[in-house]
């Protein structure tokens, strides 16, 4: 049985509902690692999320800004050295929708050649007629930044659940694969 | 001389900030490099260090993989409640092949020795052994 800890990002243009999206993921009772350094500014929300046929559970300690995010705002400090991405843009603004590359690469050259695992999320899907971003163009944008994408709704709490679940595996694979390198070096 | 981090030799781990049990932390002081204690994501990652009794250090050493920079602090006391600092490193990168990196200490008294992993190459480090040359009182 082992018990995994994911540094989850969320990013994306402002009022995209990151923070509506991260508070569905609320866990009481969360529990703080010893040592771990706060930033100002910045709530923390943990959910841990069990691994389909295993004893294994992936903790997802998920970092929201307070304020708003803005290219110029420097959030790499509230990043940190992040495991897992999820990069949010409301579809129902193209705008969030093309501005996803530019963060995409701004946390790529933070996390210094590290893999990290990443979903693509549209959010605001009850919002169906003032919709801007065809399902088939994000999910084409994502899958060639090996990003897994996912539609869903805060306000509906529809689907919130996918792209964490969706993270919390990539995580636990990736552990169990390093596990073999290590194995393969003694 | 002797290698007083063996756990024959009556030193134990008295904390470790990651644990599967598969890879316990009890690993880095079986004297193989084989066995391991892995971190399970996040950092920073520490391990505590408690010896039988006072240890007169002269060299501290660390086969690992994935470390970036290490910190060691220490105490002389009965429990981990204070440590001082005592050394900082970064490591360099090894793909393939584990780091071995050592801290000259000459003359430290130490009852405890904290590690403490501040950033790794990769979200999950190993720690494979940890030597202490010194002696024992
Ligand atoms: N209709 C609708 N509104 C949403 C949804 N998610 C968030 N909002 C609204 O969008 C606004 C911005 O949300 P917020 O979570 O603060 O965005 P953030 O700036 O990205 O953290 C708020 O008024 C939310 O109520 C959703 O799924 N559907
Ligand atoms: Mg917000």
């Amino acid at each position: 049985m082992v018990k995994l800890r994911a540094r989850c990002i969320v990013v994306g243009d402002s009022a995209v509902g990151k923070s509506a999206l991260s508070q569905m993921f609320r866990s009481d009772g969360a529990h703080f690692q010893r040592n771990y350094s706060m930033t100002a500014g910045v709530e923390l929300l943990v959910k841990s999320v069990n691994i389909p046929d295993s004893s294994d559970s992936v903790e997802l300690f998920i970092f929201d800004s307070a304020g708003k995010e803005t290219f110029a705002e420097p959030c790499e400090k509230l990043w940190g050295q992040p495991s897992v991405l999820c990069l949010v843009f409301d579809l129902t603004s193209e705008a969030s929708f093309r501005n996803c590359g530019r963060w995409l690469e701004r946390v790529r050259t933070n996390s210094q050649g590290q893999q990290v695992p990443g979903v693509l999320v549209g959010n605001k899907s009850d919002l169906s007629s003032r919709r801007e971003v065809e399902k088939a163009v994000a999910q084409n944008w994502a899958q060639s930044q090996g990003l897994e994408y996912h539609e869903t709704s805060a306000k509906e709490t529809e689907n919130c659940e996918a792209p964490f679940v969706s993270l919390a595996q990539a995580f636990y694979s990736m552990y169990q694969d390093r596990i073999q390198v290590i194995h393969s070096l003694a | 001389m002797i290698d007083a981090a063996l756990s024959s030799s009556g030193t134990q781990i008295v904390l470790a900030s990651s644990s599967d049990e598969n890879y316990p932390p009890e690993n880095i002081l079986n004297g193989n490099t084989e066995t391991f204690w892995i971190s399970t994501g996040m950092f920073p990652q520490e391990v505590i260090v408690r010896f039988r009794s006072l240890v007169k250090i002269a060299l501290v050493t660390m086969h690992s993989y994935n470390v970036k920079t290490l910190k060691i602090e220490k105490n002389t006391l009965n429990d981990t409640l204070e440590f001082e600092p005592v050394a900082e490193k970064e490591f360099e990168c090894t793909e393939g092949h584990l780091q071995t990196n050592s801290f000259s200490l000459p003359g430290t008294g130490v009852t405890h020795l904290r590690f403490i992993i501040t950033a790794g190459y990769d979200h999950f480090v190993s720690v494979h052994r940890v030597t202490v040359d010194g002696a024992q009182e």
